[in-house]
């Protein structure tokens, strides 16, 4: 669905890419995450994807279009999710729908019903001006939909909202991937990736530095480990142990024949612990 | 239909925003200052004060003629404040003079300095004719002091006489004039109706790159010369709207209406893809203002050539608002040259579509950047 050859953007058109070199695919069907702190050549690889941004250097396929030779036809197989919102805030939810979908020239989902999917519903008349932060950002997220999108771009989809809605979020997310929308998501959240992403990109400095299934990457880095939290002469003691290692799971056996265990979890690296030990930094 | 479904949504925008409502506000209030405050023919009566050091005769002389050029064929004794001070003079006004006679030459040289007008001393000299001091105020043209030198080297009735005599024809008897209040109206068109779209479309354009709506309009089927083109649609129909509601009141039914809204359509056209090119250079509108008012003051200089018809040089006519003040004098006028309109129309029309291509071009790179 996406392929991405030896791309390379520098903003000031020297030497300084903001990309260097980046190559990757998404196949269809898949979700693939592009994982990165702030800076790290996420937005712009995006961008260049979408055609936000003028490719200048390398090759680059979405949804079957050389993104060199785009048209505005490319657009009616994609959706785009941003980060910030950008809804017309004179408008109402339902006029900013009504609007959008009429520029596409394919089949397109009913405001109404995106906008309840949304836990929008009922808010169709208030002009979005008047809508919290949140609020836009459903409704942002609403209209990526209105053209059953085989391609959907997905930037920092939860971000700013509460739990719950963040949980419906995921969930649309992954009941239009079981029906075949390959989805590209942008975000420097570990957890979000870990739970929706089939693949991600670790990106830093306008590099990929490593593309793998979040399963792969904590079988081959993540350290499987047990916490356990046991009283010693009246004491609270926590312990974390190898399960790989015989001499920890001597030491593990020993602690459970002989104390009291308060509490004992079995601890995987996350996908953050995974990032930082490839990457050397952090996420923010 | 992409097109069509911007545009509305852009007049639901307008509509729904401050700019289009200080438009037609605008138009309003000039509407008003012309109906109520201009007067159809500006009369600028000269006033003069007078002081007669003449015998009692020659002075009854001179009354008796001041007199008969009155208006109601009468004086009136009135009475001037000046720096607390009143000072009582005899008043006549005559078609084209306001005279007041005042009882001494200093109340005449007090007056003359505070009102900044002309004033006067008719008096014999040593020979028993009559002499003329005036005191002017400093800033008359040499023209006018000289003529005051020598218009009194002749009697005054030879010179009535000549005048009579000379034959004066006009060479074109179909041409007519606009009143004074009409002979604004090109002015106020080209500015609140054609011009005001170069300042109005950036703003528009600024507007939708705060809101972010430019990138969510990007990644959609729709193209970019379509968001362009809705955008200058709404200003070419409010700059209708406004134009409308100035002309109508002032003018009726004499303009050609249908060339009017042609020739509004061509020139908001032209300014507003003029706006659009510069806004294209610029992130938001505080960086943009510098150019965008230097543009603005470039088309003004034509609106001083119009008022003043014997200073028009070449680079002035180069500036497109010359032929926007002259094409809308033809239309306003009752036997106006509509194919002069109609030529203009065609050229400000090429030239926007040129600016128009180069801006689509421009916005396919920047609009989102």
């Amino acid at each position: 669905m996406i392929t991405v050859q030896n791309l390379y953007h520098s903003y000031n058109k020297d030497d300084r890419y903001a990309v260097k070199n980046v190559s990757f695919e998404v196949q269809k069907g898949e979700i693939f995450g592009f994982l990165g702190p702030s800076g790290a050549g996420k937005s712009t690889t995006q961008g260049i994807l979408t055609g936000l941004l003028q490719l200048q250097q390398g090759e680059v396929s979405v949804a079957g279009y050389d993104v060199k030779r785009s048209s505005p036809e490319m657009f009616n197989k994609i959706g785009m999710s941003f980060e910030q919102s950008n809804v017309y805030s004179k408008l109402t939810a339902k006029e900013n729908l009504q609007f959008y979908r009429k520029l596409f020239d394919v089949e397109t989902r009913e405001p109404k019903e995106l906008l309840k999917l949304v836990g929008l519903e009922g808010k169709g008349d208030i002009q979005a001006g008047e809508f919290s932060k949140g609020m836009k950002h459903r409704l942002t997220f609403a209209r990526s939909m209105l053209n059953n999108p085989e391609l959907w771009f997905l930037d920092e989809p939860t971000t700013g909202l509460d739990p719950a809605i963040a949980a419906e979020i995921k969930d649309i997310i992954k009941r239009d991937n079981k029906k075949g929308v390959t989805v590209f998501l942008t975000t420097h959240n570990m957890f979000i990736a870990e739970e929706l992403c089939d693949r991600v990109a670790f990106i830093i400095d306008g590099e990929i530095k490593l593309i793998d299934s979040p399963r792969n990457l904590k079988l081959q880095y993540g350290e499987k480990l047990v916490e356990v939290e046991y009283i010693e002469n009246g004491k609270s003691v926590r312990e974390k142990f190898s399960t790989v290692l015989d001499k920890d799971k001597k030491r593990l056996q020993d602690i459970i024949g002989n104390y009291e265990i308060q509490t004992m979890h079995t601890k995987e690296a996350t996908l953050e612990e995974i990032f930082i030990k490839v990457t050397g930094r952090g996420l923010v | 239909m992409k097109l069509w479904h911007s545009f509305i949504k852009e007049l639901k925008l307008a509509f729904r925003g401050f700019y289009i409502y200080i438009e037609i506000f605008m138009a309003v209030l000039l509407l008003v200052i012309l109906l109520f405050a201009v007067p159809e023919k500006f009369v600028s009566k000269q006033s003069e004060y007078i002081h007669l050091n003449l015998p009692q005769m020659v002075k009854e002389s001179f009354l008796q003629r001041m007199e008969d050029n009155d208006l109601d064929g009468k004086s009136e004794l009135i009475e001037i404040k000046n720096d607390g001070e009143v000072i009582k003079v005899q008043f006549f006004e005559s078609d084209t003079r306001k005279i007041y006679l005042v009882d001494n030459k200093e109340d005449v040289i007090k007056l003359a300095d505070k009102k900044q007008q002309l004033g006067a001393i008719i008096k014999l000299d040593d020979s028993y004719n009559l002499a003329y001091e005036y005191y002017l105020q400093g800033y008359e043209s040499q023209r006018l002091k000289n003529l005051f030198s020598i218009i009194h080297v002749e009697n005054s009735d030879i010179l009535q006489t000549t005048l009579d005599e000379q034959d004066v024809r006009p060479l074109s008897t179909s041409y007519e004039q606009l009143t004074d209040r009409q002979n604004i109206l090109p002015s106020v068109l080209t500015f609140n109706g054609s011009l005001l779209g170069l300042f109005l479309i950036a703003g528009y354009i600024f507007l939708d790159k705060k809101e972010g709506v430019i990138k969510a309009y990007a990644v959609s089927a729709a193209s970019v010369w379509q968001y362009l083109l809705s955008k200058v649609g709404v200003l070419m129909l409010t700059g209708i709207i406004s134009s409308l509601i100035v002309v109508l009141p002032i003018m009726g039914l004499q303009p050609n209406y249908w060339a009017l809204i042609l020739f509004l359509l061509t020139t908001v056209f032209l300014s507003s893809t003029l706006g659009l090119l510069v806004a294209s250079f610029y992130e938001d509108f505080l960086q943009s203002f510098g150019s965008i008012f230097l543009i603005l003051m470039a088309m003004v200089i034509p609106n001083i050539a119009y008022f003043i018809p014997g200073w028009n040089p070449f680079w002035v006519k180069i500036l497109p608002s010359y032929p926007m003040l002259e094409g809308f004098k033809e239309i306003l006028l009752k036997n106006g040259d509509i194919t002069y309109v109609l030529w203009l129309s065609f050229g400000f029309l090429a030239a926007g579509i040129i600016l128009f291509l180069i801006s689509n071009k421009r916005y396919k790179k920047t609009l989102t950047v």
